[in-house]
């Protein structure tokens, strides 16, 4: 085996092909817990959302009892989706083919014309199909399988491996979301995630702050689990240095980047937290979403922390090479470094002489241990 | 003892209210089995008082979860026979006849599991509804519970000390909101809301404690018509039924004695076999049967545990209490032998 480490684990295909995509958009992201939004979404009976996870559309609605309900938005007559993207319904959901309407627990409870049209129809015995959906870390989940079982069966035993933030005591920082549409596969974007290896190479000018020497991360069951500590000059004067004001505790100021299965990414540090949510659209296309939450103090608070910390950052951040502001790797912004690193080597799997290189010890072992997930949710078959 | 009883020793007595006391028995190493319980069942326990046979349930107050010993609370009914003689003659040492737990009203912890509780209690309808939160608490550490408790005062509250413990032991997994009908000027105990636990404070409840793990479960244990209450109230929210677990509370509930029995005959099917049973003025079909020598099932005589019920076949009876049976049990005519009081002449009772 050498320094090869059982590589390739994955064929070139899995990156590239249809197949594969079409296998993993069935197997792996129609069967696991979705991200849907965050808890502040939905706060009022009535309100709903719908997302695509995987091959299911789910929507989520809040009854009067404030508790969420989430179905397939598939109605039960010739299938039309119910519900649009987000809005406000009472206490019914009407198809907007024949009107069609169910009640906030899925059951139908008219059918226009019955008499004439549907004699027959039983309407007690027609239900939407039921999905899951559930709180956690302040985002919104939901699950195809309406008996998917507690939402901590899937994420319990990494939570302590997560940062001590209260995420739902973050606010959103609207203005920084992102979006990126990158032109690799789903599994090369979350592969340089969770490669430590490259993180003093790459980011060499952008991420400086962290201590990449003392990285510890493992898989805990299907997540990966990755903290880091600052860097020695930051955490020295870290109230100071820190470019927005703290959400944790100074003590334990460090950096947990974890990616949950299947391609959540967060990137909880001392001061923000955001999520990572990697969409695959396409064998090579796959969409990278950003939203970042920060303290819940006043705008001042942040002008004050940012000029503070300016003199510390202006001398550290920096492209790691030189150029114009369109090379990614002139930039200073770390995501198009890893942007850009990825969609080069997406190109490279189409060359007749690609083979997988070594991999390395530590570093890289997280690659290693994704693509043999991979390998065994989408199984041969 | 053959009779489904057993002989279990009080370990120690601790009066939790001026009205209340709670009661913890030694189970023997050979009956740890039978006695295993969930939160939320009960105990049936036999007295003989002036010479007569009684028997009483009583919710069990403590987790199984916690290795707590076994434990009930046991509140004076005003006149109430049993429930005044176990506060008055009842303590350490004393055997007592106690048959093994039983009940359905209960909740079985899953360690990963994950939801909301909402607890609605009034009086000694807490007895259950505590074990249930320490279960919780000691057994679902996932899971947050929300208690709304109505009571008639500060001084009545059972568990009052205990409640305020948890709470401040659990960060933010137990809430207690207190909500009392006739709270007392002198008191500087603060409650949460003045009146009943009806409709516009279980909205005002759940609206101030919103579900954040969304498998959300309600409770209620009261007096029968606050469960009735609670649960419209609850349905008027949209929360389906399947959701909504209630029970009234056994011993306590004061009996409907509304309607008197009149003398009857009524003929019995048990055990394959057929019998004619008079039925005295007053007397429960139940008693009639057993003095007749045959032995038909029954095990709390309160009307709880559903031990005794038949099938009524024909005639018409009054039912003094009724927690046992569903609205469609008494819809198919099913009756608990035990607290059927003939109001027809002649009747036809079947066991199943
Ligand atoms: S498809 Fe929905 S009502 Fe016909
Ligand atoms: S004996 Fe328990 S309900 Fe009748
Ligand atoms: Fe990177």
């Amino acid at each position: 085996m050498g320094t090869n480490r059982g590589m390739p684990i994955l064929p070139v295909s899995a990156y590239t092909s249809q197949e594969w995509f079409d296998r993993e958009q069935e197997r792996i992201f129609s069967r696991t817990w979705a991200f849907a939004g965050f808890a502040e979404d939905i706060t009022e009976p009535g309100q709903y959302i719908s997302v695509q996870a995987g091959l299911n559309n789910i929507f989520v609605v809040m009854g009067r009892d404030r508790r969420l309900r989430a179905f397939h938005n598939i109605c039960r007559h010739r299938g039309t989706q119910l519900l649009r993207a987000v809005g406000q319904t009472q206490r019914a959901i009407v198809c907007p083919y024949h009107d069609w309407t169910y009640d906030l627990e899925g059951c139908l409870i008219s059918v226009p014309a019955q008499e004439r049209e549907f004699p027959e129809l039983d309407l007690s015995k027609i239900t939407l199909r039921r999905a899951s959906t559930d709180l956690w870390r302040g985002m919104l989940w939901v699950h195809p399988d309406e008996n998917a079982g507690s939402i901590m069966q899937w994420f319990g035993d990494v939570e302590p491996f997560l940062g001590p933030h209260k995420v739902e005591e973050l606010v959103e920082y609207k203005e920084g979301r992102t979006e990126y549409d990158v032109r690799a596969n789903w599994k090369i974007v979350v592969e340089n995630y969770i490669d430590g290896y490259h993180l003093a190479h790459l980011h060499s000018g952008t991420l400086a702050m962290y201590d990449h020497s003392r990285i510890k991360a493992e898989f805990i069951g299907p997540h990966y689990a990755f903290w880091e500590p600052l860097s020695a000059d930051y955490a020295e004067n870290l109230e100071k240095n820190a470019p927005y004001p703290l959400v944790i505790p100074t003590e334990q100021a460090g950096a947990w980047v974890p990616m949950l299965f299947p391609g959540i990414g967060l990137g909880e540090s001392e001061s923000s937290w955001s999520l990572f949510h990697v969409t695959p659209l396409a064998p090579d296309l796959t969409r990278v979403v950003i939203r970042t939450r920060v303290a819940d103090v006043s705008s001042w608070e942040f002008t004050r922390q940012s000029f503070r910390s300016f003199g510390f950052w202006s001398k550290r951040i920096g492209g790691k090479y030189e150029g114009d502001g369109d090379d990614p790797m002139a930039s200073g912004d770390f995501t198009k470094e890893d942007i850009y690193a990825c969609e080069q080597q997406q190109r490279s799997l189409k060359s007749p002489y690609f083979v997988h290189g070594p991999s390395s010890v530590e570093g890289e072992a997280g690659v290693r241990g994704h693509q043999e997930l991979v390998r065994d949710w989408v199984g041969d078959g | 003892m053959g009779d489904g009883f057993h002989q279990l020793r009080v370990l120690d007595t601790c009066a939790v209210t001026e009205q209340a006391t709670s009661f913890r028995f030694a189970v023997p190493t050979g009956l740890s089995g039978a006695f295993r319980w969930l939160a939320g069942q009960h105990l049936t326990l036999r007295f003989w008082i002036d010479g007569v046979e009684v028997r009483r349930s009583y919710s069990i107050s403590e987790t199984p979860s916690s290795g707590d010993p076994l434990r009930i609370t046991v509140k004076r009914v005003e006149g109430g026979l049993v429930s005044n003689h176990i506060n008055d003659r009842i303590t350490a040492g004393d055997i007592v006849d106690v048959m093994p737990p039983f009940g359905g009203f209960c909740l079985e912890p899953e360690p990963k599991g994950r939801r909301t509780y909402y607890f609605f209690g009034a009086g000694s309808g807490i007895t259950p509804l505590y074990a249930m939160i320490r279960t919780i608490l000691v057994a679902e550490p996932y899971s947050v519970a929300y208690l709304a408790y109505g009571n008639a005062n500060a001084d009545s509250i059972i568990f009052r000390e205990p409640l305020v413990d948890l709470e401040n032991q659990t960060e933010g997994r137990l809430v207690v909101r207190h909500v009392l009908t006739s709270p007392s000027w002198m008191s500087s105990f603060s409650y949460w809301r003045r009146g009943r636990i009806d409709a516009e404070a279980i909205a005002a409840f759940i609206d101030e404690h919103p579900p954040y793990a969304q498998d959300a479960q309600y409770y209620v244990c009261g007096p029968g018509g606050m469960n009735t209450t609670v649960r419209a109230a609850l349905q008027g929210l949209g929360v389906p039924d399947t959701r909504i677990h209630t029970e009234s509370y056994g011993a306590s509930e004061p009996p409907d004695d509304s309607v008197n029995g009149i003398t009857a005959t009524t003929s019995v099917r048990l055990n394959g076999a057929s019998l004619v049973v008079p039925i005295s003025a007053g007397q429960a079909v139940l008693d009639a049967v057993r003095a007749s020598g045959a032995n038909p099932p029954y095990s709390c005589e309160s009307g709880v545990c559903g031990a005794c019920r038949a099938h009524l076949r024909n005639g018409k009876v009054h039912l003094r209490a009724r927690m046992a049976l569903t609205d469609s049990d008494v819809e198919r005519g099913i009756i608990l032998t035990c607290q059927a009081l003939p109001t027809t002449p002649q009747l036809a009772v079947e066991y199943d």
